[in-house]
């Protein structure tokens, strides 16, 4: 019973949900009052996702029908899985085995996969640039990302997550790892396609890139594996570099002030193009976080 | 020596007609032949720009008039040429002056001028089912007459 | 390995543009090359439509060709047709047109700096040039009590006057703009995101931009003197003259600080011409029917030379108006420069030479020759959907 619960509505489930639109709401408020807006009202993000689930979801000619519905499908139980696993609400994880870290780095990394591929299923030819750019900033921001997230691992030595944010409980990694710190924020922006990193999906370019066919249903899903992947994301960050896991308020206050840096930093700047953004991940991304694992190795 | 004096300099050998309408514009008529040659000179000497090409339908005299406007600083220079209202065609200038491919489009698909060698014949600004013949800006267009219930 | 062409389309409906227009790229991956433009989605024929209207008439249609150009597309129409008419315009009304001009040349950059930012994906400088904007769209509705088409100018004059409390407020908010406008200079020079995506792209040479016949900014961002208001000063502008602003680059950086570094050549001319009013009549008498004859009417709207041919044969219509656009000789160079760049870079590319599209079109009827009833009523229209929306299941 308590499986299902866990499963289902708290932590994992419609707990995550709920949190994801949270974000994507506070994200979307907080961007909005950098750019001198006044922003959508709290309940926009619901709203939203109310109105595409009741859409009627066009499917265009050409596309293989079983991968069209079923990948948003995919995407969405790739990253809520991925949120059983992560000290969500800075609660224990519900799930916990050794290696678990890179199950749920791959199963992030499967939602990317998922949209590259609904993109490339359909003719349209925004729909193909899109998904071609997001594969190409998969592989970009990626390896970073993922050896910014093995720095911790390294530390605590130990893969699973769970063991990673006990030792991070008593040791604040962003201290004696703030290069790492810099690059996993920084590839989560990557990783969950925000300016400047939107070049998948630059509307003044390619419309909505991968999803451009997408409407109803498969979009409302999509959106919420973003919104459930940016909770994750932030988790994970927060439970590494910012004093592991602790007490729900303290944790939440965590997670918020990476959101607003993160907002801050969409604010800030224009779209970088895709060969910048994969300039900017192998030439600075890749050397400053291999220059903290060669800090951390000499440290020892 | 004005700018204006250079260029009825450079067109003498083509000018068949030089007037000045008002101040600081020159008009020259020349033959529809010479259009390519004149512009070439006028090129070659790198006097001004071509600042567009204008169609006028003159149904009485049975000619359509093409003006091509060069523009130096305050100067205005305008090659006249006249054409037989039936099938009026003229060379295209585009080898010498790449810019003029949009006027040209234009002034073949409002005033049905054949431009000969055009590099993009296609319509730029006629939807396409508009019908072929149709050249909206001659003067036996009439507004009224489309919008007749 | 040129093997199969994949065409990118832009257009006509497509985010990236605010007017209808279609442009298609092929590209190869990211690589942009071959570019093709295709007008017309907004025409409304009003070339033509010129025609069968009288002078007075004829303005008004003019005047909305374009919204954020409105004033300065009358004012090459007054100012041509006032010397076909020999009418003599006083000195007060073509300083308080230039005035407009001017606000509306304040509009139209900060406008368009909003538009290249939203292409580069900047959309906090977005915002923020269009809240300021702002300022001076109420600043004109102020002299005018309207924000987009003015209608300031009548034949022989304008219709609006001003007095100093007037002066005041717009004094007010240039004081304000002109403080805002540094602070973008600053960002778009220094702001390295952003002069990543602007520097050394779409570079035209001197040479290039001469032969390949750019207008306005584009051309005096690779440095080639090219502003009517300084070379053949028309309406006050030999009262109040302007400085041209030269850039060398060529580039879009180039392209994005000329119109801002014009923005402090606008804003003193404005205070200029607040200070140094002319006094006397705002509208001289204007004859119903302009004598026979031809003219040559050339302005520097904010976009570039603005060029009419009228042709008046003697009755109280023209025989005549030829409207081009700046948009129309800076297009086909940008098509040209296309070929090479990423495919990223289309959109800024375009809103480099600031296109506008119904600007562009204006030449046509709305009407198909051939078919026997376009004005459709809802009903016809929603029955018409059902149906193309059954053929496509």
């Amino acid at each position: 019973m308590q499986a299902v619960i866990a499963l289902l509505i708290f932590p994992g489930g419609l707990c995550v949900l709920l949190l994801g639109l949270a974000y994507e709401w506070l994200d979307r408020k907080l961007m909005a009052q950098m750019q001198n807006r006044v922003g959508p009202r709290w309940y926009q993000p619901v709203a939203d996702l109310v109105k595409l689930l009741a859409k009627q979801e066009t499917m265009p000619n050409g596309v293989n029908p079983l991968l069209f519905i079923g990948l948003p499908l995919v995407g969405l139980a790739s990253v809520l899985t991925a949120a059983l696993y992560v000290p969500l609400v800075g609660l224990a994880p519900s799930y916990s085995f050794r290696g678990d870290l890179i199950v749920t780095i791959y199963l992030l990394g499967l939602l990317t996969f998922c949209m590259s591929l609904a993109g490339s299923n359909t003719l349209d030819r925004f729909s193909l640039m899109g998904a071609l750019r997001a594969l190409t900033q998969l592989f970009s921001y990626e390896v970073p990302f993922l050896l910014a997230l093995l720095g911790p691992a390294l530390a605590a030595g130990s893969w699973q997550i769970a063991e990673i944010s006990a030792y991070a409980e008593t040791h604040w990694l962003i201290l004696t790892q703030p290069l790492g710190f810099v690059v996993a924020l920084i590839g989560l922006m990557g990783k969950l396609e925000l300016s400047p990193f939107d070049a998948p999906e630059a509307e003044t370019e390619i419309v909505a890139g991968a999803l451009t066919e997408y409407s109803g249903r498969g979009l409302a899903l999509f959106h919420l594996s973003r919104d459930v992947a940016l909770v994750v994301g932030l988790t994970l960050v927060a439970a590494f570099y910012l004093g592991g896991m602790a007490n729900p308020l303290w944790f939440f206050g965590k997670t918020l002030l990476l959101l607003l840096v993160v907002s801050g930093l969409q604010a800030l700047f224009a779209r970088l193009r895709i060969d910048q953004t994969v300039g900017l991940w192998w030439r600075y991304g890749m050397l400053l976080v291999l220059l903290q694992w060669l800090l951390m190795i000499v440290w020892r | 020596m004005t700018a204006l004096e250079q260029a009825q300099g450079l067109l003498a050998a083509w000018a068949q007609e030089t007037r000045t309408p008002e101040a600081g514009r020159l008009d020259v008529v020349i033959a529809p032949e010479k259009l390519v040659a004149a512009t070439t000179a006028l090129f070659d000497a790198r006097w001004g720009y071509l600042a567009g090409i204008t169609g006028l339908d003159a149904p009485k005299s049975g000619q359509i008039e093409v003006l091509y406007h060069f523009c130096a600083g305050a100067y205005v220079l305008t090659l006249r040429i006249a054409l037989a209202r039936e099938k009026p065609s003229i060379a295209s200038i585009c080898s010498v002056i790449p810019a003029a491919s949009m006027f040209e489009r234009e002034l073949a698909e409002m005033f049905g001028v054949a431009v000969v060698g055009t590099p993009d014949p296609s319509r730029l600004f006629l939807p396409d089912d508009w019908q072929d013949g149709v050249y909206p800006l001659r003067k036996d267009f009439a507004e009224e007459a489309s919008h007749a219930e | 390995m040129p093997s199969e062409r994949f065409v990118i389309p832009i257009g006509p409906q497509h985010p990236a543009l605010k007017e209808p227009g279609h442009f298609e790229f092929s590209v190869e991956g990211e690589r942009v090359t071959g570019a093709t433009v295709r007008l017309g989605y907004a025409h409304r024929g009003i070339e033509k439509a010129c025609e069968e209207r009288n002078w007075v008439q004829s303005l008004y249609l003019l005047e909305r060709i374009c919204g954020i150009c409105s004033h300065i597309h009358t004012t090459a129409y007054c100012l041509g047709v006032e010397r076909l008419a020999g009418v003599e315009v006083p000195p007060r009304a073509q300083a308080i047109r230039v005035l407009i001009a001017e606000l509306e040349r304040v509009h139209s950059h900060l406008l368009w700096l909003g538009v290249a930012a939203h292409e580069a994906g900047f959309d906090t400088l977005f915002m923020y040039s269009w809240r300021d904007r702002e300022t001076v769209m109420d600043v004109l509705e102020g002299l005018t009590g309207n924000r987009v088409n003015y209608s300031a100018n009548v034949l022989g004059g304008v219709k609006y006057d001003l007095d100093e409390a007037r002066a005041e407020t717009i004094r007010k908010g240039v004081d304000y703009l002109e403080a805002r406008t540094y602070y973008y200079l600053e960002l778009v020079v220094h702001d390295p995101v952003f002069v990543q995506r602007t520097r050394g792209i779409g570079t035209v040479t001197r040479e290039q931009a001469e032969w390949l016949g750019l207008v306005g900014p584009a051309a005096r961002a690779s440095n080639v003197a090219r502003d009517l208001r300084v070379e053949s000063p028309y309406a006050a502008y030999d009262l109040f003259p302007v400085q041209m602003v030269l850039e060398t680059a060529g580039d879009l950086e180039a392209r994005v600080s000329v119109r801002l570094k014009e923005l402090f050549e606008s804003y003193r001319v404005i205070r200029t011409i607040l200070d140094k009013l002319p006094t006397g009549e705002i509208k001289g008498r204007m004859p119903k029917k302009v004598r026979e004859g031809e003219t040559v009417s050339r302005v520097e709207a904010p976009r570039g030379e603005l060029f009419y041919f009228i042709k008046s044969n003697g009755t109280d219509k023209a025989e005549r108006v030829k409207v081009r656009t700046p948009t129309l000789c800076n297009l086909a160079p940008m098509m040209t420069l296309a070929i090479g760049h990423q495919l990223a870079d289309m959109p800024m590319l375009l809103a480099g030479v600031d296109p506008c599209f119904s600007c562009n079109d204006r030449s046509i009827v709305v009407r198909n020759a051939q078919e026997a009833e376009t004005r459709w009523t809802w009903e016809q229209l929603r029955r018409y959907g059902i149906e193309v929306y059954k053929c496509k299941r």
